[in-house]
């Protein structure tokens, strides 16, 4: 019943397609904004869009805007790591971990000015060449909230490519954004993350290592039918009782 | 001068992160990094009023409070982790991130998860084909649930087709207005901070 086949979205395949449209080297900025609450929907995301960038040999530049969040993003890392694949990268060079800043999206972080290093007080290998905001070539906001707007305001100004991956719940808030094209692509809640660890698996990737958000598909359609049996009930239940309230 | 200095940096702050936005240059850059600076002071400062308030506030309910064991738990909770953050630091491995991963991760995901059982409970109460209006509400939610789940495309390969339409035509439309009616709101609010004439972020 739960063998899943499913096609993959549009939205889905334009997050896939910018990550391997770009050149080694080029840096991505991965803008954590869920902490355990989320994880089941949004972790699926973030392993994923790592992954692919580590692929890629892409720099990863991983910001926190929740302090609840950061221990997620490290021991995600730690994980990966512990794939052979992924053994040898390394913390400030292959990714690097900004921090959290104590404000939700610091409009510093998007000035043509200010130093992007010093911004976070982080040093490595990693920084190398990336002077200001401008030098980062695409931002994967991965959130559950409203949090991404503050992106979608200054995408069109400062021209990076900006892809989300958000909860089904705060989804539909996005798809406007989509079709103006202020939005790159978006990873529509499980369903989107099941979709891109299906799109890696497809071109080589480990199934092993890449189902988890594929696997939690299943108690997704559990949940929906037991929703729909519930929506049935509530409505037998009515009409039954309007039905017997008209004949007395 | 007590409410009129607030009130004149409100104008300054307001128009000048508006103009900003459209006439990007040095000056308006320098103005902007000011007042985030001045953001950054204020929310770290708001983390220690935040922290002080949390311990006042439980400590006051342990001394007087009959209902005391909660506030023993979260004051102890809090500062185990502070000491084993001072102590250890909050990388992987340390006795930090074992409290992370093993309490607070599933306590916070055990939080959020009850909501499903509301969304459940919702589902069987406010669901109803009471009005023409919400069999339409009914049948589009159905739709859509049947859009994002495997099931749905199984039972028919349209669905997905059809859940799409739903979000990118009248949710999306519906999205747009909304949308512009808050932002509107909001260039609103803006213009009677900016004026003075707003003045509830001053506790007037």
């Amino acid at each position: 019943m739960f063998d899943q086949e499913f096609t993959i979205s549009k939205e889905t395949q334009r997050v896939y397609n910018i990550i391997e449209e770009m050149n080694e080297g080029d840096a991505v900025f991965i803008d954590w904004a869920f902490d355990p609450t989320l994880q089941a929907e949004l972790l699926p995301m973030a392993e994923q869009t790592i992954k692919q960038c580590l692929d890629k040999k892409l720099r990863i530049f991983i910001y926190y805007p929740y302090v609840t969040g950061i221990s997620l993003g490290e021991n995600l890392l730690v994980n990966i790591k512990k794939e052979d694949k992924y053994k040898n990268i390394e913390n400030g060079v292959e990714f690097i971990h900004l921090g959290y800043l104590p404000i939700d999206v610091d409009m510093m972080l998007f000035s043509s000015y200010s130093d992007f290093k010093s911004t976070f007080g982080k040093e490595g290998k990693i920084f190398r060449g990336i002077k200001t905001m401008d030098d980062i070539k695409y931002i994967m906001s991965i959130s559950g909230s409203d949090h991404t707007e503050s992106y979608i305001v200054l995408q069109k100004r400062f021209g990076f490519k900006l892809g989300v991956g958000v909860t089904a719940v705060i989804g539909p808030d996005f798809v406007p954004y989509l079709q103006t094209g202020q939005l790159d692509g978006m990873l529509f809640g499980l369903r989107g993350a099941a979709e891109y660890e299906k799109l890696r698996v497809r071109h080589g990737a480990d199934k092993i290592y890449n189902q988890k958000a594929d696997k939690g598909l299943a108690s997704l359609s559990l949940s929906q039918i037991v929703m729909f049996l519930f929506i049935g009930i509530g409505n037998f239940i009515y009409f039954y009782e309007r039905k017997h309230k008209q004949k007395t | 001068m007590k409410k009129e200095i607030p009130i004149l940096i409100g104008f300054f702050a307001t128009i000048g992160w508006y103009l900003e936005f459209f006439f990007a240059g040095t000056f308006f850059e320098n103005w902007k990094m000011f007042f985030t600076t001045g953001f950054r002071s204020v929310a770290i400062v708001g983390l220690l009023v935040g922290v002080v308030n949390v311990l006042r506030v439980n400590y006051s309910r342990i001394k007087y409070n009959n209902d005391r064991w909660y506030s023993i738990y979260q004051m102890s909770i809090i500062f185990l982790m502070v000491i084993l953050a001072s102590l250890r630091g909050v990388s992987p491995g340390t006795p930090f991130d074992a409290m992370y991963t093993f309490g607070f991760i599933p306590l916070d995901a055990t939080v959020f998860s009850l909501l499903a059982f509301y969304v459940a409970s919702a589902s069987y109460r406010s669901f109803k084909i009471k009005s023409i209006e919400s069999a339409f509400l009914l049948v589009a939610a159905i739709l859509i649930m049947l859009s994002k789940m495997p099931l749905g495309e199984a039972m028919w390969s349209k669905i997905p087709a059809i859940g799409e339409w739903i979000m990118d035509g009248p949710t999306s439309a519906g999205k747009r207005a909304i949308l512009f009616g808050a932002y509107l709101g909001g260039l609103t609010m803006m213009i009677r901070i900016a004026f003075g004439l707003e003045k509830s972020h001053l506790s007037d």
